[in-house]
C-alpha cells in the first residue's frame, strides 16, 4: 500500500507558476542532449511502436512484481 | 555521465542520465536499464495477457474516434517512460461503441454511458486499467480550452504492427499534459518540449 502522503504528493495539481516555469524556462543544453540520446537509444533498440510498447509493458510488470515483493 | 550514442546502441544499454532532471519514475533507463535488458528477451516475462495489438486493431476497425494520450503516446514517440495504465480521450458520442469493443477484451466500464457523459470520464478495467476521457472540451490549468474535435482533426497516426493508433499532435500532447498538471505531467511536458524543439 502506498502511503497516503505519497499519493497526495504525486497526484496534487501543481500551482500555475510551476506550470508556467515548465512551459517557459529554458532547457539546459546538457539536459536536452541527454534526453535526445535516450530517445535515440530507445528508438534504435526498439525500432517499432510495437517493440516500444512491449518493452514498457514488461517494465511495468517488473515494477509491479517488485512492488508486490516489497510490500508483502 | 552519458554513454555515447554509439556505445549505447552497440551494447544495447541506455545512455545514463546523471543529474536531477531525470526522476526515478520518469525515464525507465535511469534505474532499470541493466535488469531491463537482461530480462527483456526471457520467455518468462509476466506482463498480463491483455492482447494490446488486438485491442488497438479493434479500436481502429470500429471507427471510434479514440486518441491514445498519456505516457503510452509518449512511448510511441520514442520516450522511454514507465506507465502501467492506458489513457484514451474519445468522442463523447462514441462511448457505447468503445464499450462494446472493450467488452470483447473483458474490459468493463465503471460508469454507464450516460453517467460517463455527466462526469466526463470513466474507467475500463479488469487486470488492465484504461482511463477514458469523454469531455468535449477540458481546460488547462491556465484556462486554455482543449477541444476534442480540434485534437482529432490534428491527430497523427502511428503504426503498431498492423494496427493504426491515433495520438494527438506533439503540440496537442503538450496541451493535454496541462489539463491534469500533476508533477509528473510537468516532467513529461519538458520531455515533449525537447522533442518538439529537436524536430524544428
Amino acid at each position: 500500500m502506498i502511503p497516503p502522503a505519497v499519493v497526495a504528493a504525486v497526484s496534487r495539481v501543481v500551482d500555475p507558476d510551476e506550470l508556467r516555469v515548465a512551459l517557459e524556462s529554458p532547457i539546459p543544453a546538457e539536459e536536452r542532449q541527454q534526453v535526445l540520446e535516450l530517445v535515440r537509444w530507445f528508438t534504435t533498440r526498439y525500432a517499432s511502436g510495437e517493440a516500444r510498447l512491449a518493452y514498457v509493458r514488461q517494465a511495468a510488470a517488473r515494477w509491479q512484481r517488485a512492488r508486490t515483493t516489497h510490500t508483502s | 555521465m552519458c554513454a555515447s550514442p554509439g556505445s549505447a546502441s552497440s551494447h544495447g544499454s541506455a545512455p545514463s542520465p546523471s543529474h536531477g532532471c531525470h526522476s526515478p519514475t520518469r525515464l525507465l533507463a535511469t534505474r532499470t536499464r541493466r535488469r531491463a535488458h537482461a530480462s527483456y528477451n526471457r520467455s518468462t516475462v509476466d506482463a498480463s495477457h491483455f492482447d494490446e495489438h488486438s485491442f488497438f486493431s479493434a479500436v481502429h476497425a470500429s471507427g471510434v474516434r479514440a486518441l491514445l494520450i498519456g505516457r503510452r503516446a509518449l512511448v510511441l514517440l520514442g520516450l522511454p517512460l514507465l506507465t502501467a495504465d492506458y489513457d484514451y480521450w474519445i468522442a463523447i458520442d462514441d462511448i457505447e461503441r468503445f464499450n462494446t469493443l472493450a467488452a470483447d477484451f473483458q474490459l468493463h466500464p465503471t460508469r454507464t454511458a450516460a453517467d460517463a457523459r455527466r462526469h466526463g470520464r470513466y474507467v475500463l478495467e479488469n487486470d488492465e486499467h484504461i482511463d477514458v476521457l469523454v469531455a468535449r472540451s477540458l481546460p488547462t490549468l491556465h484556462g486554455h480550452p482543449v477541444d476534442f474535435d480540434g485534437l482529432w482533426a490534428r491527430r497523427q497516426t502511428i503504426d503498431v504492427r498492423t494496427a493504426s493508433v491515433c495520438i494527438p499532435s506533439l503540440d496537442d500532447l503538450i496541451l493535454t499534459k496541462q489539463i491534469a498538471s500533476r508533477p509528473k505531467d510537468l516532467e513529461d511536458l519538458r520531455l515533449l518540449r525537447i522533442l518538439k524543439e529537436s524536430a524544428q
